[in-house]
């Protein structure tokens, strides 16, 4: 890999390399250290100097060994294209890019980061930050051409990086709050990505602010930045479009999409509905909301939910009848992060008409869960069948079996 | 071909198609002619390139004929005719083995468990048979199901045993589909063999984790008797531990197996033994260790008998498959059996109870008279290691689970490892092959005995591959499938990836499914070791199912590889979506089947056969990176056809962007369509259309 270049071999055999502490030259941040972070930051072009590496503070040949350090690992890009929404899927990648490099590894992001280097790649000549940076250059320049200039700042002194974390904080935060915020009535694009089109090829996802890809693995923000990255591939910008009913989640852009990238199966798609023109799936969902006829509302289970589902059927039986690129009315396959979309199953009903789940995603998105809904959402330790079901919601009084939820009009 | 009323009635009868699963696709139980369009579209690119192992022809009574320099023999046949008929008889050959395999265990337990014994895999498999399903168009759902399936399958032998005849078929492509046929009918009996003996014998299935069993002679306790099962017979395998445990035996009797039969004799006892794969059997026999040798079926070793005699041990032959010239007594009671085994010390008793109480007293009998001495510890022949049990079947939540890694690229491809050992380089060299891809985040699956070799090969810790690597059908997982019947587990995973990616009918669907595979599915065999004709027809039955696969060295006695030549091929594809065929000038996969010796290249071309045509910007950028990095690794430079696998700058990995750059350059490099539809379907005559690969 870039022979010669660097002191160690980089590449993605040495993904998920285990670093043992004895086998450890040196640490930074991690849990015995409080002052640490990483930030990547698009700046102005005369703001940054093009493949310039720093580190202020002790380097790694000097630090004791076996010791924990304090970091702070500074990126600042620039480029006309650039914008600021995709500074977290830029910042991301560094999470990737380090554990590229053989025998180090990296853990976490922002305030938690880790980062480890093991003995026999010191011994082998990584024994300065200024390597590590010039590897960071070598692979966010090779990988994604609009970045023009970029510089890479480590700090390993504790009084500066204590200077500069709340800054960063600061920045975690309103970034936090916009991703947060962000509706699909704030903007103009969605994203379609069609990678899944190779296995599945009537598919296409629709991915908008309040909608992240089936797979989960590709949010708004991260289609906006893979579109700006290479505007020819698989992820595309689409007009967003007149919207045709702001319930269901229709847009015209999105049924034109579904027209052209399903070859024609399908002229219309609800963003927000199980019901009439659902999303299609793939294979890839992380998740299928499913109709409970006898109870008129949804469950909903994971890919990694073993057994029968309250309806007597496994993931995998219903995986069936949800994927493969078709519209399939009660069968929805999601993301699970799509439950903590304001706009999830907007048109039936929302969270108010979930009355099945398994504990342990009941557990991860208890935040997310209105909190007149906690303890009605029944799980596979409350009922294994729909007649106890129905029992379950009569006792729990949840607001969906007592008539209680207004579907919005 | 088309049937008449009657037949097509009991067609529809035979796969119950008034079942509506899935809608019966345009081949339910395909005869000779019904895939013929797909595989002479198939030798199209991929042609028969013969390596005669003599140029003399005395396959019939007319010669000896000399068939070199273009010469016809006397009957007409030329020396790629003459080739590729043995091809077709090698590959039936294996697949009347695994017929005959598959019988004795179906007859068995429709004996003693009834035909209404249902198919039964556990939870976490829906798609029970996906060879079954895609090729006959049946759910088998019973033990009776997978009795008539046989009775098809046997069939379709006999009809293409006789075409093998002389006289018969001399053209090559013909020879070549049904040598396919053959072939493909090899995973689907192999399939059905291992249904029945995961259903009968309860063997491990829906679970990833299986016991991890001793491998090596090393393991064996000597100090006990020992009987050493050897050969691919089941039955006598499962009756022999039920006889242990019945008689409170169990743990005072070593048993140790060889073959096939190892690996389910410790899918059904982990407590049971590997003694190491079959190659080392000749060693392990001399070595004495054993008190008894029970064989049934084929072992490679024809003077199993005489080896065993010298040893001092006693042989019982289990099998009407390998006779040995011996006496059948299994009309006689079993105490005269016994003293008939002590006295001759070789016996034929292919009743597989009474052969396990003879086998277990006479271990007992023996091994108090004989002294062992324990194994010598030269020649390698003493490692030790941990071998997972063969799981069975790929779960259907498992490949659900890969999907968005396979087409992100995180997983690049999956690599399959089976066969006989024996192979060019050291025995280690079937591990390091597993390592290399399962760190680098391939699916590493193994089966048959080179799943055994990769368990004698253990790091400093002393722990094996399968000790180290996850066991589950994921990125960076190492998974033993099981004896070489469970290689169609293989074959089928990639089989389930369209039916559950894409919901493609799999039902009587071969060639969609095929196409499918061939063009999106990125995984790739591996057979190096010593082949024997089930393996050639494992092969072929991948080929036409669109998986590639490298052979080793020993291979070239079957003197047949399907291989495309640069420059010459016609690489073009039908666009599903544009409908327009294009040129996409990339060799992918390269060759259907090729032969490698070396380590090095066999793991540069394994890389590269993972690449497909409807590779994702990011899928084909990572396999790109593990076979440049490969290349690089292996033969110190870059490879000089990486340009032809590049479609647009986005497909150049990161880590050699700037050094490819240049070579794309040279090489007059132009941009090209990425296909997200690329199908075969379209550019040749077929039944299928492509609505039918849209679906």
């Amino acid at each position: 890999m870039a022979d010669g270049i660097f002191p160690v071999d980089i590449g993605p055999q040495y993904e998920g390399e285990v670093i043992r502490k004895a086998d450890m030259r040196v640490e930074f941040g991690g849990p015995n250290v409080r002052t640490k972070f990483e930030l990547v930051s698009i700046k102005p072009p005369d703001g940054v100097t093009h493949e310039k590496v720093e580190v202020i503070g002790p380097d790694i040949d000097v630090l004791p060994e076996g010791s924990s350090q304090p970091i702070a690992l500074i990126v600042d890009v620039a480029g006309a294209r650039l914008e600021r929404d995709i500074e977290p899927v830029l910042e991301r990648r560094l999470h990737l890019y380090l554990n590229y490099i053989e025998g180090f590894y990296h853990m976490n992001q922002r305030q938690d980061v880790w980062m480890r280097l093991n003995k026999a790649s010191f011994g082998k000549g990584l024994k300065s930050l200024r390597s590590l940076g010039e590897i960071l250059i070598f692979l966010y320049t090779s990988e994604i051409d609009i970045i023009e200039k970029i510089q890479v700042t480590f700090i390993t002194d504790p009084v500066k990086i204590e200077e500069l974390l709340p800054k960063a904080v600061e920045v975690y935060r309103s970034r936090d709050e916009k991703i947060r915020g962000l509706r699909e009535a704030d903007v103009e694009e969605f994203y379609s990505c069609a990678l899944c089109q190779s296995f599945a090829p009537t598919h296409i996802c629709c991915i908008t602010p309040e909608r992240i890809a089936n797979c989960g693995a590709i949010n708004w923000f991260d289609g906006k930045a893979a579109y700006q990255m290479d505007p020819e591939g698989p992820i595309q910008a689409v007009p967003k479009g007149d919207i045709i009913d702001p319930v269901r989640g229709e847009y015209r852009g999105a049924d034109r999409l579904a027209l052209e990238k399903s070859m024609g199966t399908y002229d219309r798609v609800f963003l927000h509905s199980a019901f009439g023109y659902p999303h299609t799936s793939c294979g890839c969902f992380q998740a299928i909301c499913f109709y409970i006829p006898e109870a008129d509302a949804f469950g909903i289970v994971n890919r990694d939910f073993e057994g029968d589902t309250v309806i007597g059927s496994p993931f995998t039986e219903m995986a069936g009848d949800t994927s493969g690129g078709r519209q399939v009315e009660g069968f929805l396959g999601i993301a699970l992060e799509y439950l903590r979309s304001p706009s999830f199953l907007k048109a039936d009903g929302g969270w108010y008409r979930i009355v099945w789940m398994p504990r342990v995603i009941q557990e991860m998105y208890r935040d997310a869960c209105p909190m007149d809904l906690h303890g009605k959402i029944a799980t596979e330790n409350d009922v294994t069948n729909v007649d106890e079901l129905v029992a379950f919601l009569d006792r729990a009084g949840h607001p969906w079996v007592k008539g209680e939820v207004k579907l919005p009009v | 071909m088309a049937r008449n009323e009657r037949q097509t009635r009991e067609a529809n009868d035979f796969i119950r198609a008034g079942d509506s699963w899935e809608p019966v696709g345009h081949t339910p139980l395909p005869g000779i002619l019904e895939l013929r369009n797909w595989d002479r579209r198939l030798l199209q690119t991929w042609k028969p390139f013969y390596v005669p192992v003599t140029d003399k022809c005395s396959l019939c009574t007319y010669g000896e004929c000399d068939l070199s320099e273009g010469r016809r023999g006397s009957c007409g046949v030329d020396s790629s005719a003459m080739q590729a008929r043995l091809t077709l008889r090698t590959c039936c050959e294996g697949l009347a083995k695994i017929l005959a395999q598959a019988r004795r265990l179906i007859d068995y337990l429709v004996e003693v468990k009834g035909r209404e014994l249902p198919v039964d895999l556990g939870d976490k498999i829906g798609i029970e048979a996906p060879h079954i399903r895609t090729v006959l168009g049946i759910k088998p759902a019973s033990l009776g199901d997978l009795e008539r399936i046989l009775c098809y399958i046997e069939d379709q032998l006999a009809l293409l045993l006789a075409s093998a005849n002389t006289g018969f078929e001399a053209a090559v492509s013909d020879l070549e589909s049904k040598a396919m046929h053959a072939s493909m009918l090899t995973h689907t009996v192999m399939e059905a063999a291992d249904l029945a003996a995961i259903t009968g014998f309860a063997f491990p299935s829906s679970k990833a984790d299986t016991a991890l069993i001793d491998v090596g002679l090393a393991a064996v306790d000597t100090k006990k008797p020992v009987i050493l099962l050897v050969g691919d017979d089941t039955v006598s395998a499962v009756c022999l531990v039920d006889y242990l445990r019945h008689s409170g035996l169990e743990g005072k009797i070593e048993v140790v197996g060889m073959g096939p039969v190892a690996h389910d004799l410790v899918r059904y006892c982990p407590t049971a033994k590997i003694a190491g794969p079959l190659s080392a059997l000749p060693f392990v026999l001399r070595s004495g260790i054993a008190d008894v040798v029970m064989c049934g079926g084929g072992n490679l070793l024809t003077d199993l008998l005489s080896e065993t005699r010298a040893a001092g041990a006693a042989f019982i032959a289990t099998d009407a498959g390998t006779a040995c010239g011996l006496e059948d007594i299994s009309s006689d009671n079993t105490e005269e059996i016994l003293i008939e085994l002590l006295r001759e010390k070789s016996i034929l008793l292919p009743d597989p109870s009474k052969a396990a109480a003879v086998a277990v007293e006479a271990a007992l009998k023996l091994s108090a008279s004989r002294s062992k001495a324990p194994p010598p510890e030269s020649s390698g022949q003493h490692e030790a290691g941990k071998m997972r049990v063969g799981r069975g079947p790929v779960m259907d939540t498992e490949i659900r689970k890969v999907g968005a890694p396979l087409v992100l690229g995180t997983i690049p491809g999956v690599i399959a490892i089976v066969g006989g050992s024996n192979y060019p380089g050291s025995p280690g060299d079937i591990a390091d092959i597993a390592e290399e891809f399962a760190k680098r985040k391939y699916i590493v699956v193994l089966a048959g005995d080179s799943a055994i070799a990769a368990a004698l090969k253990t790091d400093n810790e002393g722990k094996s591959i399968y000790e180290r690597y996850p066991p589950d059908f994921d990125a960076g997982g190492v998974i033993n499938m099981g004896p070489g019947v469970s290689s169609a587990h293989i074959s089928g995973a990639a089989i389930k990836i369209a039916s559950i990616f894409a919901a493609l009918p799999l039902r009587a669907n071969y060639e969609v499914v095929a196409d499918y595979i061939l063009n999106r599915v990125g995984a790739c065999g591996l057979a190096w070791g010593a082949c024997g004709e089930e393996e050639l027809a494992l092969a072929t039955g991948c080929n036409r199912l669109g998986i590639p696969v490298i052979v080793g060295p020993r291979c070239i006695k079957y003197g047949r590889l399907y291989l495309s030549k640069p420059g010459e091929t016609d690489w073009s594809v039908m666009d599903g979506r544009s409908k327009q065929v294009v040129d996409t000038g990339e060799p992918s996969p390269e060759h259907l089947v090729n032969l490698l010796a070396d380590k090095g290249a066999v793991i540069v071309a394994l890389a590269k056969l993972c690449m497909r045509k409807n590779d994702t910007p990011q899928g084909r950028a990572t396999k790109l990176t593990h076979y440049i990095g490969l290349h690089r690794q292996y033969f110190g430079k870059l490879p000089a056809d990486a340009h032809l696998f590049i479609r647009r700058a986005s497909d150049i990995p990161i880590f050699f962007k700037k050094e490819l750059q240049a070579q794309l350059g040279e090489s007059g490099w132009q941009e090209k369509p990425v296909l997200s539809l690329p199908t075969l379907v379209g550019t040749y005559r077929s039944q299928v259309t492509l609505d039918d690969v849209v679906h």
